[in-house]
């Protein structure tokens, strides 16, 4: 587990991390943010590369800059995309192996289970300078778990996959979280990150604006209030009705669409109302969704 | 294709193809890229989709003129892939995937190269220049060098770059690339703003599928070496029988017991999402619903009708 | 009623205003290389610096003429300094005494054209405009070919009409060809460094990597030349046979024998000192052979250039 505690790291004048505070538990996590937010500061901290200026961060209880006790139990699969070119995959997977500390006859089996595992089996023996960027995410990823590593770093990890690699890809992190890994991943690609977890950090400008579940940060987004969508040939009607809730703040008339969105703090209590206007006063309505409910809305809030 | 208007006069919809690919095959060695494939790509934006390696890119790399097929042929604009690649490269756009600028200009300067290369007087590129830039939302930032750009300023200036000739056909290769979520959202908006009303036909090539499905209208499916599906993305996406989406606040068993009681088929949950197959219209099944769950001590949160996602379009050209 | 919306739409519009067809690519590419090579400052500081002789020449000719027209006395000594002047070797000093500068023009012009290219991934922008690796060498090799031209040919005329115009009775006209064969040396100069700097260019990711090579080619083969010249002068002419031409086997030396050959003298001492003895300047070369030489110099490089320049795949 990762505990991150006042960790500030600076560059000469610009700061990478402000007072971040945070525990990262089993499971996978999101690490998201915008560019320069800090985000691969936060990750050379937790791997060890480089020292907070102030506060700490500890992985398993020791310090992680220039720990191999704590290297042997982590992976990291960078956004960087440069290789040995001239070796092959299979070769760059037993070399690093090999470093991890692993016999020659332990690297091989090894390296056979991850490149199996991550679907490079039948592809690893050409030269690295002809792969795809799929493929060189794979072979990142391989050496990654190689030494089967309770905490599992990833950067960007599906930049260049296919939808079937990608859908691969996140059920394979899914099975590791299953099997008592943490894993931090640091993306942009929200709605991806939506299918794969609940927890989220978010940095900004490097302070750590959120953490936690997504529907609980939702709920304390008070200057956004839900906005719900509802499909109706009654607009007007149905608008009359719901204005009369206290909890109702705004009512819109879609133009385009049609149907009418509305906005509300408590959701709870127009849920349970809506059914009266359907069942008993017998409005018509096809149709209602919370379109702000999702990890893209969120993040627009949070970050304006 | 005619049609009818209110008034009862007919008229002629010219449905204008931008590419037109007839029986194309592309080899390379042994290996066969393209296999035998026709396509039509008509105006307005059309994504393409495809695994790595299944034809995508040689398909791509045919619409620009820089492949010489084994067999087949092509259009693109009126204009033969073959002999006329020169020509077609005047008429359309590429914003390459990969990070390219010309060292040492602004991006006013690049820009502006960029247009004259394609043949532009330099008086007019200039003038062009300024005006794409300002459209792609660089401000004062175009008199500075572009070696020192962020990621979201380079893709903008290869947007800009690829505009500036006033393309007929603009090809975009992975958009969104690197870009972190505020600037995908802008570059979506500035992708749908040009192919909409402009004149202005775009081809997008992602793996990002729900950046595809908001950008375009229609989609081709290209899958080894083959064209698997083709068509707009909101017929793709139609389920038959029209079954709604219903969405609670937790899973409840009862909920779902009780409407299979009643008759209707219930699909399991995926998180707190129930697919729900019925003859009824949709107000009639929201009341059926919201009965139930009422009795079931649920509450409804969402009620949609159901729709594919792209993905699982994509997924089942897969494997059809 | 006016039609006109008081607000524009300043939304993106369309460009239907013309577009030449390929083929002149090549232009706009060259123009774009000057154009960056014209802002360094040096260059111009350069362009003084690589007719220096001339302007000492220019110098030393106007006093030793104000000197003749002004006092008899000195006169006499100064009419022999000016029979012992060979005019055409002037142009020859003027022309090799700039090769040193121009390499560094050329250099300055040239060293970063492909390689920041390759290294900007250029290409693609390129080769997804209708222009092709043809139009974009070309463009490359005028963009240093002409100024190059330029910058050698402004000095050699200036001081060839101060010649006509001042030292006719001196013997400067006699030579009628003089001014033609210059024109047409200067072009083989230009030809011949911008060949190889865009041959070198094409095998670097850094313009720094590509002159330094270049530079190091220049001085290691220019200290071989100054050897043979050496061993030539000091022997005073009864060498083995490959001296003569080993002293032309280097860049400068190449060119340097070019315009020996189409000038056709065999040099003399530099400002028109008196050298000791007679034998110390090594014969001009047989022409047709130094011009074929520099010709497939310049060939093989470009060649070098056409083959390295990735043809990249647009689409990755």
């Amino acid at each position: 587990m990762i505990q991150i505690e006042n960790a500030s790291r600076w560059f000469g004048q610009v700061i990478g991390v402000n007072d971040v505070t945070h525990t990262i538990e089993p499971g996978v996590t999101a690490l998201l943010g915008m560019n320069g937010a800090g985000k691969s500061t936060l990750l050379r901290l937790i791997t060890g590369q480089i020292r907070p200026t102030t506060g700490s961060i500890k992985v398993f209880g020791n310090e992680p800059f220039a720990n191999p006790e704590v290297y042997k139990r982590m992976g990291y699969c960078p956004e960087i995309d440069q290789f040995y070119e001239h070796r092959t995959g299979r070769q760059f997977v037993n070399y690093l192996a090999r470093l991890a500390g692993m016999s020659a006859a332990e690297a091989k089996t090894r390296t056979d289970e991850v490149l199996h595992e991550v679907g490079m089996a039948d592809r690893a023996d050409k030269k690295l300078a002809g792969y795809s960027k799929g493929m060189r995410q794979r072979i990142k990823l391989a050496q990654a778990i190689l030494h089967d590593p309770d905490i599992i770093l990833l950067d960007e990890p599906l930049n260049g996959l296919d939808p079937v690699g990608r859908r691969e890809f996140m059920s394979y992190l899914h099975t590791l979280a299953e099997r008592g890994k943490t894993i931090l991943v640091s993306s942009h690609i929200l709605f991806e990150v939506e299918q794969m977890t609940k927890s989220i950090m978010l940095l900004h400008r490097g302070r750590l604006l959120a953490a936690g579940d997504v529907s609980l940060i939702r709920e304390y987004i008070d200057k956004y209030p839900h906005r719900v969508r509802i499909e109706t040939p009654q607009p007007r009607e149905v608008a009359a009705k719901l204005i009369q809730l206290p909890y109702v703040l705004k009512v819109e008339f879609d133009e385009w669409r049609g149907g009418i969105e509305l906005q509300t703090r408590e959701l709870n209590q127009f849920f349970a109302f809506l059914p009266t206007l359907t069942t008993e006063e017998n409005f018509t309505i096809t149709g209602f969704s919370s379109p702000d409910n999702n990890l893209e809305s969120i993040f627009h809030y949070l970050i304006e | 294709m005619a049609h009818e208007n209110s008034s009862g006069v007919l008229s002629y919809a010219r449905l204008v193809t931008v590419a037109r690919i007839s029986n194309l095959t592309v080899r390379y060695g042994n290996f066969t890229a393209l296999d035998d494939l026709s396509c039509e790509i008509p105006e307005g934006c059309t994504g393409l989709l495809g695994p790595n390696g299944a034809g995508k890119t040689t398909l791509l790399k045919t619409i620009l003129g820089f492949v010489n097929p084994t067999s087949g042929e092509g259009t693109v604009m009126g204009k033969d892939i073959r002999t006329d690649g020169m020509a077609i490269r005047q008429l359309i756009g590429l914003m390459p995937e990969q990070d390219c600028h010309i060292p040492g200009m602004t991006a006013v300067g690049f820009v502006s190269y960029a247009g004259e290369l394609s043949g532009m007087p330099p008086a007019d590129a200039l003038r062009r220049a300024h005006e794409v830039l300002e459209y792609c939302g660089l401000g004062e930032a175009r008199y500075r060098n572009v070696e020192t750009y962020s990621t979201g300023m380079k893709q903008r200036i290869k947007l800009a770059q690829a505009l500036v000739h006033g393309p007929k056909l603009l090809l975009l290769d992975e958009p969104t690339n690197g870009l972190d979520p505020r600037g995908r959202e802008e570059m979506l908006d500035l992708v749908r703003s040009v192919s909409h009303g402009r004149g202005v036909n775009v081809i997008v090539s992602s793996h990002l599928l729900p950046d595809i499905e908001r950008v375009c209208d229609r989609v081709i499916v290209v899958i080894k070496g083959k064209l698997r599906t083709a068509g707009t993305i909101k017929d793709l996406k139609k389920l038959a029988g029209q079954p709604a989406d219903v969405e609670l606040r937790e899973p409840s068993l009862a909920f779902s017991n009780l409407l299979m009681d009643k008759g209707l088929t219930v699909a399991p949950p995926k998180g707190n999402v129930y697919r729900v197959q019925s003859e009824l219209p949709p107000e009639e099944l929201l009341r059926v619903v919201q009965r139930a769950a009422i009795e079931s001590g649920a509450q409804v949160r969402g009620f949609e009708t159901a729709v594919r996602t792209l993905e699982e379009v994509f997924l089942e050209a897969l494997t059809s | 009623m006016s039609n006109i919306k008081p607000i524009a739409d300043l939304s993106y519009r369309n460009y239907d205003g013309p577009l030449k067809k390929p083929g002149s690519r090549w232009w706009v590419i060259a123009k774009n290389g000057i154009r960056i090579a014209l802002k360094k400052k040096a260059l111009w500081g350069l362009m003084f610096v690589s007719a220096w002789y001339y302007l000492v020449m220019l110098v030393v000719l106007f006093f030793v003429q104000q000197v003749t027209s002004s006092n008899p006395a000195g006169a006499q000594a100064m009419k022999a300094f000016m029979e012992r002047l060979i005019w055409p070797d002037q142009f020859l000093h003027g022309f090799s005494y700039a090769q040193l500068p121009m390499l560094i023009i050329a250099l300055m012009l040239g060293a970063g054209s492909i390689a920041n290219d390759n290294r900007a991934n250029a290409m693609l922008v390129y080769l997804s405009k209708p222009c092709d690796k043809r139009e974009y060498l070309f463009g490359k090799w005028i963009g240093i070919a002409l100024p190059i031209f330029v910058i050698m040919v402004v000095p050699t005329i200036i001081f060839y009409g101060y010649g006509a115009l001042t030292f006719r009775e001196y013997g400067f006209l006699k030579d009628a060809w003089l001014l033609p064969k210059m024109l047409a040396i200067i072009p083989i100069a230009a030809i011949f460094h911008a060949s190889i700097v865009v041959g070198i260019s094409s095998m670097f990711n850094q313009a720094r990597n590509a002159s330094a090579t270049y530079a190091g080619i220049y001085f290691i083969t220019n200290f071989f030349t100054l050897l043979m010249g050496g061993i030539w002068a000091s022997s005073r002419g009864e060498t083995p046979f490959p001296v003569k031409h080993l002293f032309y086997a280097s860049i400068d030396g190449v060119l340097i024998g070019v315009c020996k050959a189409i000038i056709g003298t065999k040099g003399s001492a530099p400002f028109g000192i008196q050298s000791p003895g007679g034998v110390s300047q090594v014969p001009a070369p047989n022409i047709a052979a130094i011009l074929g030489i520099a010709l497939l110099i310049s060939v093989v490089f470009v060649l070098i250039a056409w083959r390295k320049i990735r043809a990249v795949e647009v689409i990755g």
